[in-house]
């Protein structure tokens, strides 16, 4: 048993706020063995990032370590005791630190090469020129890279590319330890998939201790070796991850496992009560796209297509792709944010680009929206009653301030939130969670026919994604409101629609229910995405096959033509093939 | 206020909480209480010197000639007498009066000038980033091509060729030029604002766009408006200082920038009738620190970095 590379004894980390000292990290003990990797998992406010910035002296002020002792590498060093330029010979050489944004930590101005060059000589002093070339062209073939890609810019680089190339910067002196902070956060499955594999080849090869932090327990089941659970600064639970995975015992592992969707697993919905009627007036269909194309210049996002959704009775519509797909610009066609340049959008038959005053003032009544970032949902000026009670006043569903209020509080008590401790606050003294179940039940006050949920919670910690997603959900199943899902989580649109669409580069991919078209993929690029989503099975071989062909994949996907899985009443698809 | 139930250790502990409470309210930020007390003493200057002190004072020949303030002599051996406590000036006119008179207006103008590019500003910078297109060039071409012409040039030439002008009219042609930057720093927060969450949230709820112009977008302005108008202040008074400094600028009326003017003009430096131009200049000097602190206070307090900490 070889010694280990960092020791964690009754680690606390205090930050002094105006409301006292928050205790961020609470008497943290653990040890890291060479060439193990440790996921710290746990949600946002845990103390998991805190931790290992601690480890690299990294704190923001006014943070500070209140007591414990760190200890790095076989002679035990304790870094907390290191002089400020004694730390900084450390930093690197001994631990490095990917960071969770690669595309904001690599300087725009340089080249990716005279940045790994920075960090050699900054360690080991003036190297010539014809070494320092050789190690970074070693280092980036070492994450897969080709040595060229060191003569480009950071802004020449895709995002998957450039965290690679972060992954390349904190091997490139081969450290003890490696920190990866959500390395691949900010990435698609596809390529965070691709980034994970490179980054656990290339722990293996330098034998150094990795420290993973994220919360998605999927992606740490399939790529780390131990688990750390943190929940509030305290760890709740540390073992092999096959011990977690299997047997948890803290109830807080129990939640962050059972909240990962799985595809084909059990549902988290509440099984599917009678549907009530629809909110539908007439004989139109709802919503209609007729031959719809939008493009941007010579980038066409959306390719032409038609569909009618009758909406007789409410059905979840989930349009699945990867960013660049072309989803989100469907949906702010749909909410007449954008007009399509060349077709049609209809809504109860009439085209919305040409709606009159008081025709469009009814059509934003029906159509509504969530959107992804519920940080920016609401005005900062406001208390976030205002996003509630204006709308509910300019539609005119309000019969006096009263009634109002009490609209108000029966649509937070439908989402889970207490309307006394919510609506009276200002935005930025909520949670992402609370926000957005906030829209949730505005959407709800409004009773609209038709709901936009685009990506709705992918900004949302784990934990909440699918007491939120059941809100959702709730608003078909109990108020009968149609809902177009948009999203890239393929588990999650497995469970709440009854119809799915794949786009890829603005085309359908595969559509049809989805039983078969996630259940079964027949598309290639179907085929990928769900080969690349982590879940908690530790039998799943997932980030150690041989670098997987997605190229492969992705190529046979530009020429497959789309594929139809069956259809459901009330939607119907059809699409040219361009 | 929990903090007490953990009494802080060290004395750097007491001080970084202190500090910290002092973000419980933004607004009792020590730069902009310092600045604003500056600014409000000038103020109070002119508000008060008008009933205390006799205002006759300011016309020429109402005094002996080249007193100096109490307290000194000038080149003569005069000593400086309680009746003109700052000494007076080579047309005999009381320095204190000619301040008292002549301050408030050197703001007025600043104030005025400001107000009314401001206005130009955010009626410009609003049209041009919510309409875009072809109003939008417009707008963005004719104030770039103006923040580059030198306003003083102009209003020079101007000046020289109006001859007398009032307080309202140099605040007027002053603000021809200040509308620029304001234009610019709306046009650009509207144009990121409009794809906001909370802009997009508004029109889905059937908001008309003066409702989110005025309601959703103006208030989260405030900050920048506030710190724009504290700027072109600045800016305002600078420009009507260097023209009233070239003896331009009214002729009748007592200013800060006029009296340095005939100071200059009368040979005062030679004369070493230091308190001729001295104390117009010290309280040009107290105002623009005046002003430069509320910037830096209203700069703390709008930062959204320092917000999120309360």
């Amino acid at each position: 048993m070889t010694s280990p590379v960092l020791t964690m004894k009754d680690v606390s980390i205090d930050f002094p706020t105006p409301a006292g000292i928050v205790n961020a990290v609470k008497s943290l003990s653990l040890t890291i063995n060479p060439g193990v990797k440790v996921g710290f998992i746990g949600e946002s406010g845990s103390g998991k990032t805190t931790t290992a910035l601690a480890i690299m002296r990294m704190l923001a002020a006014p943070g500070r370590v209140s007591s414990g002792e760190i200890l790095l590498g076989q002679d035990k060093t304790n870094v907390l005791t290191l002089s400020e330029e004694e730390m900084r010979r450390a930093r690197l050489r001994r631990v490095s630190y990917i960071p969770q944004g690669a595309m904001n930590s690599l300087n725009p101005v340089m080249r990716v090469e005279n940045q790994m060059w920075d960090a050699i000589v900054a360690h080991e002093g003036k190297t010539d020129l014809a070494t320092l070339r050789s190690r970074s062209d070693a280092a980036l073939e070492s994450v897969g890279l080709p040595a060229r890609v060191g003569r480009l810019h950071p802004h020449e680089l895709s995002g998957g590319m450039k965290q690679r190339v972060c992954i390349a910067l904190g091997v490139i002196l081969t450290p003890e330890l490696i920190i990866a902070d959500e390395p691949t956060s900010a990435l698609d499955v596809v390529t965070q998939r691709q980034v994970m594999e490179t980054l656990t080849e290339v722990q293996t090869r330098i034998g150094c201790g990795l420290i993973l932090i994220g919360h998605d327990m999927g992606l740490m089941a399939q790529s780390v070796d131990e688990l750390a659970v943190l929940k509030d600064g305290v760890l709740v639970e540390h073992g092999t991850t096959r011990q977690i995975i299997e047997n948890p015992q803290h109830p807080y592992t129990k939640d962050l496992i059972s909240s990962v969707p799985l595809v084909g697993g059990e549902t988290f919905l509440s099984p599917a009560v009678a549907a009530p009627a629809s909110q539908k007036t007439g004989p139109e269909p709802l919503l209609e796209f007729r031959n719809v194309t939008k493009r941007y210049g010579n980038v066409t996002a959306l390719q032409p297509m038609s569909f009618t959704l009758e909406g007789d009775v409410p059905q979840i519509i989930s349009i699945v792709g990867q960013s660049g797909s072309g989803k989100s610009t469907m949906g702010s066609l749909m909410l007449g944010f954008n007009e399509p340049s060349d077709g049609q959008v209809l809504f109860e038959g009439k085209d919305i680009s040409r709606l009159s005053t008081s025709e469009a003032l009814g059509f934003r009544k029906n159509v509504q929206a969530v959107f992804q970032d519920p940080y920016a949902c609401f005005n900062p000026f406001y208390r976030v009653e205002h996003a509630l009670k204006f709308p509910f006043k300019r539609f005119g569903l309000s019969q006096s301030d009263a009634h109002t209020q009490t609209a108000m509080e029966e649509a937070c008590q439908a989402v889970g939130l207490d309307p006394d401790l919510i609506l009276r606050r200002y935005p930025h003294q909520l949670s992402g969670g609370q926000r957005q179940r906030l829209i949730v039940a505005r959407a709800l006050m409004l009773s609209p026919k038709l709901l936009i949920a685009d990506e709705p919670v992918s900004m949302v910690d784990a934990s909440l994604r699918a007491s939120i997603l059941k809100n959702i959900y709730d608003l078909k199943d109990k108020y009968g409101i149609s809902i177009l899902y948009i999203t890239h989580d393929l588990a999650t649109a497995y469970h709440v629609s009854d119809y799915v669409i794949v786009l890829y580069h603005g085309r359908v991919a595969e559509a049809g229910p989805p039983k078969e078209v996630i259940g079964n993929p027949q598309h290639p690029y179907t085929q990928l995405l769900i080969d690349s989503i982590p879940w908690p099975d530790m039998n799943r071989a997932w980030g150690t096959s041989n670098r997987f062909d997605a190229e492969a994949h992705l190529a046979k996907a530009e020429v497959q033509p789309t594929i139809y899985r069956g259809d459901v009443d009330g939607f119907n698809l059809s699409t040219q093939f361009a | 206020m929990t903090s007490t139930d953990q009494s802080p250790q060290t004395r750097a502990d007491r001080a970084t909480a202190k500090r910290m409470r002092r973000f419980d309210n933004p607004w009792l930020n020590p730069k902009l209480i310092w600045g604003a007390s500056l600014l409000l003493f000038i103020i109070a200057l002119g508000i008060l010197g008008r009933f205390v002190w006799n205002l006759d004072l300011v016309f020429t020949g109402s005094t002996p000639l080249k007193l100096p303030p109490v307290g000194f002599e000038n080149l003569r051996r005069q000593e400086g007498v309680w009746d003109y406590p700052l000494g007076t000036d080579g047309g005999g006119r009381d320095i204190l009066a000619l301040i008292i008179m002549g301050a408030p207006n050197s703001l007025f103008v600043g104030m005025l000038a400001s107000l009314i590019g401001m206005s130009v500003g955010i009626t410009l910078g609003f049209t041009a980033g919510f309409v875009g297109g072809r109003t939008d060039d417009t707008i963005r071409i004719l104030s770039d091509v103006m923040i580059t012409i030198p306003p003083l040039l102009i209003l020079v030439v101007f000046q020289a060729a109006y001859g007398d002008v009032s307080l309202t009219m140099m605040a007027l042609l002053i603000a021809c030029f200040v509308w620029q930057s304001p234009t610019r720093l709306i046009r650009a927060q509207v144009l990121s604002m409009r794809t906001s969450g909370y802009v997009q949230m508004a029109q889905l709820s059937g908001a008309s766009t003066p409702h989110i112009m005025f309601r959703e977008m103006l208030p989260n302005l405030v900050p920048y408006l506030f710190g724009s108008f504290i700027a072109n202040v600045t800016t305002s008074i600078v420009t009507a200082v260097g023209l009233e400094v070239l003896g331009l600028g009214p002729q009748r009326i007592p200013t800060l920038g006029r009296t340095i003017y005939e100071a200059i003009n009368a040979g005062a430096l030679i004369q070493n009738l230091w308190w001729w131009w001295g104390i117009p200049t010290l309280l040009l000097a107290v105002m623009f620190i005046g002003l430069l602190l509320i910037n830096l206070g209203l700069d703390e307090i709008s930062n959204p970095r320092l917000r999120k900490l309360s």
